[in-house]
């Protein structure tokens, strides 16, 4: 004690100063050590109850589906008060469920939503979708919608709105899973722009769903959001939908790029040749994209005709476009590759250069 | 009684199957990986092999084809989340008697491992 009243007397500042950071550096470190210490425990302790309760719910789960000698109704109250004490617990319990939910079906499937209302897990995933932090909303709608269990719809709805886009891909993954006579029933409610990841899960959902009604999706053709539009356009020809070719009509003359591209493709894709000579009068109005895709458009379902009369625009046009009109003109007469390739390189200057490769 | 092998790691799966085949009368052996499986395959008989395609070490095309080289009568079920038509092509090829898609039905999977050992019984 002498010793500290005397250092800190006598000392100058510097080593003073020295020995209080060296201190409190030790503490820090000493802190750091602890806490690691701790997050190491609290991790084996954890792991060491999901093994344990992973195989306790394994062997309940598959009595209560496969044994007809088990009594369901004790033994899960038994589980419930024994083994499903915190929210890590029941969180373990819906992660089993979960994971026989995806590798069973048939009679299993009913059996396993019931157990999960059983368990009272209902009120745990409602109480998170609840929940202000938006992973807790996604991974309850996930739960939800993975299991076909219906929530009321005023506490879904909003969250197809959500500022997160997650919790809108959950949200919208649920009315598409739960709603099986109206999958996308949701689009006249959703006010944000639909994303390529959006896109692609529902028309997944919609493809490999079981017992959902496909819709006619003509009806989404006026909404507001153009990322719908463009969705349904897309939709009509994936699911081969031909009574729509007059609706997707007028879409090719559409003020957005994005939607207009759509229908064109849409319309080649359904085969429709009477958009060869309505694209081909619109060519010089086009941007570089649309012309690109007319071109596509010919190649894929129009003619070696259809494409010379485009060649009087190519001279005025930039060399991306050139290249792609030689392409389509080496698709239909692969002669003329060979022309098109002395004409540029100079090797058979005197070769003669039909009109359709004046433009080159 | 019938000896089956079931070749699964997903200890969820291997309980489920574990659990109805003993239901069913049968003797159920475990195989967590593909390495197991052919210390199992080497040292014992059996009656069916229920194996899964993606295994840890060996696939289970690889584990197919040793099934049908040392004993070419064995009858093997494969068990496996792939649907895609080359895949369920190629094991038909290679030998096995059936082939189920994750999800399934553990009592459709009861009635075909019954159909399968029927036929060689």
């Amino acid at each position: 004690m002498n010793f500290y009243h005397n250092f800190f007397e006598q000392a100058p500042w510097i080593l003073r100063l020295n020995f209080i950071l060296s201190l409190c550096f030790l503490f820090i470190t000493l802190a750091m050590v602890g806490f690691m210490l701790y997050l190491r425990l609290h991790k084996n302790v954890r792991a060491r109850r999901k093994k344990f309760l992973d195989t306790i719910l394994i062997e309940f789960v598959n009595s209560y589906l496969f044994d007809e000698d088990f009594d369901k109704k004790a033994q899960t109250e038994k589980i419930n008060q024994k083994h499903l004490k915190t929210d890590f617990d029941r969180k373990m319990a819906i992660k089993q469920i979960l994971m026989f939910n995806e590798n069973l079906k048939g009679e299993s499937t009913l059996a396993i939503k019931e157990l999960f209302i059983n368990l009272n897990l209902y009120q745990l995933v409602l109480r998170d979708l609840k929940n202000r932090n938006w992973h807790k909303k996604a991974r309850a709608l996930f739960v939800f919608s993975q299991l076909s269990v219906e929530v009321p719809t005023k506490i879904v709805e909003p969250l197809l709105n959500d500022k997160k886009g997650e919790v809108r891909q959950q949200a919208l993954l649920y009315f598409l899973k739960l709603s099986v006579n109206n999958p996308l029933g949701f689009l006249d409610k959703i006010k944000r722009p639909l994303t390529r990841w959006q896109q692609i899960y529902i028309e997944n959902g919609l493809k490999y769903a079981e017992n959902i009604v496909v819709p006619d999706f003509s009806k989404w053709l006026n909404h507001n959001l153009d990322s719908v539009v463009s969705f349904c356009i897309r939709m009509i020809a994936e699911f081969n939908q031909f009574e729509n070719i007059d609706k997707l009509m007028p879409f090719i003359a559409h003020e957005k790029e994005e939607v207009k591209l759509e229908a064109i493709n849409s319309l080649c894709r359904m085969e429709d040749i009477s958009l060869i000579p309505i694209l081909i009068s619109r060519f010089d109005k086009e941007s570089i994209a649309v012309k690109s895709e007319i071109l596509k458009v010919i190649k894929s379902i129009g003619s070696y005709e259809d494409l010379k009369i485009l060649s009087n625009s190519m001279n005025k046009e930039k060399w991306n476009i050139k290249i792609e009109y030689h392409r389509v003109a080496c698709h239909f007469k692969p002669e003329l590759k060979h022309k098109i390739f002395s004409k540029k390189v100079g090797l058979d200057k005197s070769s003669f250069t039909p009109p359709l490769l004046q433009s080159l | 009684m019938k000896r089956i092998l079931i070749i699964e790691d997903n200890p969820m799966v291997v309980k489920s199957l574990e659990f109805k085949l003993k239901k069913d009368g049968y003797e159920v052996i475990i195989a967590e990986d593909g390495r197991n499986a052919m210390d199992k395959l080497s040292n014992e008989s059996f009656d069916l092999i229920l194996t899964d395609l993606m295994l840890p070490f060996i696939s289970g095309s690889q584990l197919i084809e040793f099934i049908k080289e040392k004993s070419p009568d064995m009858p093997i079920i494969v068990l496996s989340t792939s649907t895609q038509e080359d895949i369920i092509t190629d094991a038909f090829n290679m030998g096995v008697d059936d082939f189920i898609t994750k999800p399934f039905s553990p009592n459709e999977l009861s009635l075909r491992v019954k159909r399968t050992l029927g036929k060689v019984g």
